[in-house]
């Protein structure tokens, strides 16, 4: 595949661009969705083409195709080049590119067994028993889904890279729905939406949805007639899932980058932080240790190298409540003078490769989810994402769950419904007191990232666990 | 299109007899001009060529999907479905395929957009925010989509669409705007600019207010919010099978004033004139005088609920979504913006919302916030910029009777939170919009 993506690259830089890279990607993908015990989706996909990316002045020019006959992989760089150019009716300074170790290299996700040699009727199987389970215990509706990823990658730049990467991602959940008069409940494992990380089958095995169908159903029918959450201000506990939500949102997206330099703002937006700030900037309490970590075994966004090359490490991002670190590839780490952090991904040979965060993720604590009850006086405990607002500073929030446990004397007493909360970013990460360990320590991951225009889906990671916020509003209602 | 017809035949004499079979092929041509920091940052430009296969035979069904350059050789393609299909559960809400009186031939050439005229229409809007800080996109689309089936029917159709959208931003504020049409000459960018950088120079310096229930004037792009959420999670009949939308046939749910229609078949309609299943589209009414009337459907949410078909199946998601809207316009008033705020004793003028998401699918509660102009108005008149709130709202009860004071009379697409090109809203005048959290939480 080399020599083929060296015909673009050549020719983009024979036009005359700075810099050229491309990435020849072959990606398959198998998606089943499962509703009370029959087959919803079920849909398999696979996809090559390559991606060429030309650097002229201060503008990225790019060009993608399915086409991958010599004369198309030609043009695909002369055609990068030529966009990149037409950027200069509107142009700025040059954009600065750092140099990282040029390097020829392969990688492939450490897997046991490859979901796609998996019989296909083996996993639809999981998912009807599991759904067929729920109805019969009682949801109004059942949901299953599974989705697994299989995509080969050679990536080749002008400097001389030459890097194979074979990632390997599968996950997928398991959800009860219950209708009642009015209104709907749910409960869904291992998180809303699924959970998902690199390896093969063995992923899902490992979720053992069986163990969870009764509890999942049972749950569901009794949030329809628990109380409301109460309103109020008072102690918050966060079950793993939805910490791993509340640091993709509040952390995750306001340490790129690209967003602070403004590359973004028309969209996603940017950031309340400011680089004059970093080493100095009290983002939380001394509990708040963040780390950006690509090299994480097993974690959703685990790679060896990103897609400018720039190989996967691991960067302290806020060290005991202080902003230190942040998601940067080779442009925006030059423009900001910061090395570069190996963050930048696209979502499928036909995008243009953005800052993408990798595995950001809260450091364990001393203490576990037990002691965190026992040791609170009144408060809430919420369980698994149902609702997520954030606004494009990434200070003000609002999040759903899907079960709250009320939490009094160091007991929890009751369940509630419909628990939200809200807050502020900086003083919501401060009032952080008390995190929960390593055995609790979970690498959730978030399959459906969206950022950018063209719009691109992103996976990322988020290790965490249990964690307690003290004065947190809660139980806001429409 | 020469590919479309070879691939059609290879596949057609692969088809093992007393199987059902459709294939649909979108072929598409994007491109898209990125500015940040008053410069173009970002430029791309792709093709591609997606092939769905589905079959169905002994009650099983089976769809596999693959861009031109991964899909081969047809005859191992269509082997590698009907492997699928073998090992595929039995598909007990299989609907069918449309027949041959659906066909329609709507194939035509469009021509692409070029990097330098996008690059203009950049400039154009750049040059309206003086020496703010600019930063939004320009794209225009080409595609063309052929539907094929067993049951004798051969669909092709042709779309094009141009956008853009973008802001200003100074120290303290922000102002967007945006523009959508079939043909990126259509597209009035310097207009757009001119209302983005008067938003944002207006808006210099907001002060804070305090949350609470505000009469509201909400410009374009916040009604279409407001609309894309009811039709997705509301009027789509897969939301209704699943327990999950708050719309309810024949019932008067919206205020009077609210006419809601689904255009596919007007001229200026962006998008294709049939839908995944290569069946012609008809305009249908949704919401008539504040009644609703109709559901998006698909072949199955028609079979599963025995209604009649609407044809809102989406390419590329299957029916997995359910029927979706994608040419709604909600009919004009008669009433000017400066005839709104004129009539206003203390309300707030909201440009754009801003992340807003589902907190009760049933009721249609929503969390989102403001952004890119807001103001506050006092006795018919714009007093001051307001900051960021947080509002925590039914989206049905903001068009329930008697919360609709008025209906602006200028309609344009207006883009929203799941996308671009799918509505074309008046402004709204509401008696009621409750905000439940200022900028300090």
């Amino acid at each position: 595949m080399f020599s083929e993506i060296n015909l673009s690259i050549d020719s983009a830089i024979s036009s005359g661009a700075k810099y050229a890279d491309a990435r020849i990607l072959i990606s398959k993908s198998r998606n089943i969705a499962a509703k009370n015990g029959e087959i919803e989706n079920l849909n398999e996909n696979e996809k090559i083409g390559i991606g060429v990316r030309a650097l002229v002045g201060s503008s990225w020019g790019f060009y993608s195709t399915f086409d991958l006959s010599n004369e198309s992989l030609k043009q695909a760089g002369k055609k990068s080049f030529e966009i990149a150019k037409a950027s200069s009716t509107v142009s700025g300074e040059e954009l600065p590119f750092a140099d990282v170790p040029v390097v020829e290299d392969s990688y492939t996700t450490p897997h046991d067994e490859n979901p796609f040699s998996v019989s296909s009727s083996e996993q639809i199987d999981l998912l009807l028993s599991s759904t067929e389970k729920m109805k019969k215990l009682g949801s109004s509706r059942a949901f299953g889904r599974l989705d697994f990823w299989d995509t080969e990658k050679w990536f080749a730049s002008s400097q001389g890279h030459k890097i194979y990467q074979n990632i390997i991602e599968s996950g997928g959940g398991i959800s009860s729905l219950s209708v009642g008069d009015g209104e709907t409940q749910i409960r869904s494992y291992p998180q809303s939406f699924g959970e998902y990380r690199t390896g093969g089958w063995e992923v899902v095995k490992s979720f053992e949805f069986e163990n969870h169908l009764e509890r999942l159903s049972q749950e569901s029918q009794r949030l329809l007639v628990a109380p409301q959450c109460p309103q109020g201000t008072m102690d918050l506990i966060l079950e793993g899932s939805q910490l791993a939500l509340q640091i993709h949102e509040s952390v995750g997206h306001a340490i790129e980058l690209d967003r602070i330099l403004g590359w973004e703002a028309a969209y996603a937006g940017t950031s309340h932080l400011d680089l004059k700030k970093l080493n100095k900037h009290k983002y939380g309490s001394e509990l708040m240790n963040i780390i950006a970590d690509a090299t994480l075994p097993g974690a959703l966004s685990t790679f060896k190298y990103d897609d400018e090359g720039t190989p996967a490490q691991r960067v302290d991002i806020v060290k005991e409540g202080i902003w230190t670190g942040v998601l940067s590839g080779r442009d925006s780490a030059a423009v900001a003078g910061v090395p570069p952090g190996g963050m930048v991904r696209a979502d499928g040979f036909g995008r243009l490769p953005m800052v993408r965060m990798t595995n950001v993720g809260l450091l364990p604590g001393d203490s576990s989810l037990e002691e965190i009850i026992e040791a609170t006086d009144e408060g809430v405990y919420m369980e698994t994402n149902r609702s997520w607002s954030i606004d494009d500073l990434r200070l003000n929030f609002q999040f759903g769950c899907e079960a709250g446990w009320l939490v009094k004397n160091g007991k929890i007493i009751d369940m509630v419904k419909n628990p939200t909360y809200t807050g502020i970013t900086p003083e919501f990460w401060g009032n952080m007191d008390m995190l929960s360990g390593e055995e609790e320590w979970i690498f959730w991951g978030t399959p459906n990232c969206g950022k950018g225009q063209p719009s691109q889906i992103g996976h990322t990671g988020h290790p965490a666990s249990p964690a307690r916020f003290k004065n947190t509003r809660i139980g806001v209602r429409g | 299109m020469k590919i479309w017809e070879d691939l059609l035949q290879d596949i057609e004499k692969n088809i093992p007899s007393g199987t059902e079979c459709e294939l649909k092929m979108m072929h598409s041509k994007s491109a898209l001009t990125r500015f940040a920091n008053s410069q173009i940052h970002q430029n791309v430009d792709e093709e591609s060529a997606d092939v769905f296969l589905t079959l169905h035979k002994d009650s099983k069904t089976i769809t596999i999907s693959a861009n031109l350059t991964a899909l081969k050789n047809p005859k191992d393609f269509v082997s590698k479905a009907i492997d699928s299909l073998n090992s595929s559960p039995i598909d007990k809400g299989w609907a069918g395929l449309p027949d041959s009186s659906k066909s329609f031939s709507g194939l035509s050439k469009i021509d692409e957009s070029t990097p330098d005229e996008r690059a203009n229409k950049v400039k154009e809007f750049v040059s309206e925010g003086k020496q703010m800080n600019a930063a939004g996109y320009c794209s225009s689309y080409t595609n063309n989509y052929f539907v094929w089936n067993t049951n004798g029917l051969n669909s092709s159709d042709s779309s094009s669409s141009a956008f853009i959208d973008g802001i200003f931003r100074t120290e303290s504020s922000a102002g967007s705007s945006h523009r959508g049409g079939i043909l990126l000459s259509d597209i009035k960018a310097q207009q757009a600019g001119n209302e983005a950088a008067k938003l944002a120079i207006d808006g210099e310096n907001p002060e804070d207010i305090k949350p609470g229930n505000y009469e509201v004037i909400l410009g374009h792009e916040a009604v279409s919010t407001i609309l894309v959420f009811l039709g997705v999670y509301g009027f789509n009949a897969k939301s209704k099978i699943d327990g999950m939308s708050p719309i309810n046939l024949d019932e008067k749910q919206f205020d009077e004033q609210i006419n809601l229609i689904d255009t596919p078949e007007d001229d200026d309609s962006i998008g294709f004139k049939i839908d995944a299943s290569g069946s012609k589209k008809k305009n249908l009414e949704i919401v008539k005088d504040g009644v609703s009337k109709s559901y998006f459907h698909t072949r199955r949410t028609a079979k599963e609920l025995n209604a009649e078909n609407t044809f809102h199946e989406l390419f590329g998601w299957g029916e997995n979504f359910g029927g979706i809207g994608t040419n709604l316009k909600l009919l004009g008033g008669n009433v000017s913006q400066e005839e709104m705020i004129k009539s206003v004793k203390k309300g707030i003028y909201i440009n754009e919302f801003w992340y807003c998401r589902v907190l009760d699918p049933i009721t249609q509660v929503v969390t989102g916030l403001n952004r890119n102009g807001s103001f506050l108005i006092e006795n018919g008149k714009i007093i001051k910029p307001i900051g960021r709130l947080r509002f925590t709202q039914s989206f049905m009860a903001s068009l329930a009777p008697g919360n609709i004071v008025s209906v602006g009379n200028k309609s344009r697409y207006a883009d929203s939170e799941f996308g671009e090109g799918m509505l074309r809203v008046p402004a709204l005048h509401l008696k009621e919009f409750n905000f439940t959290g200022g900028v300090s939480g």
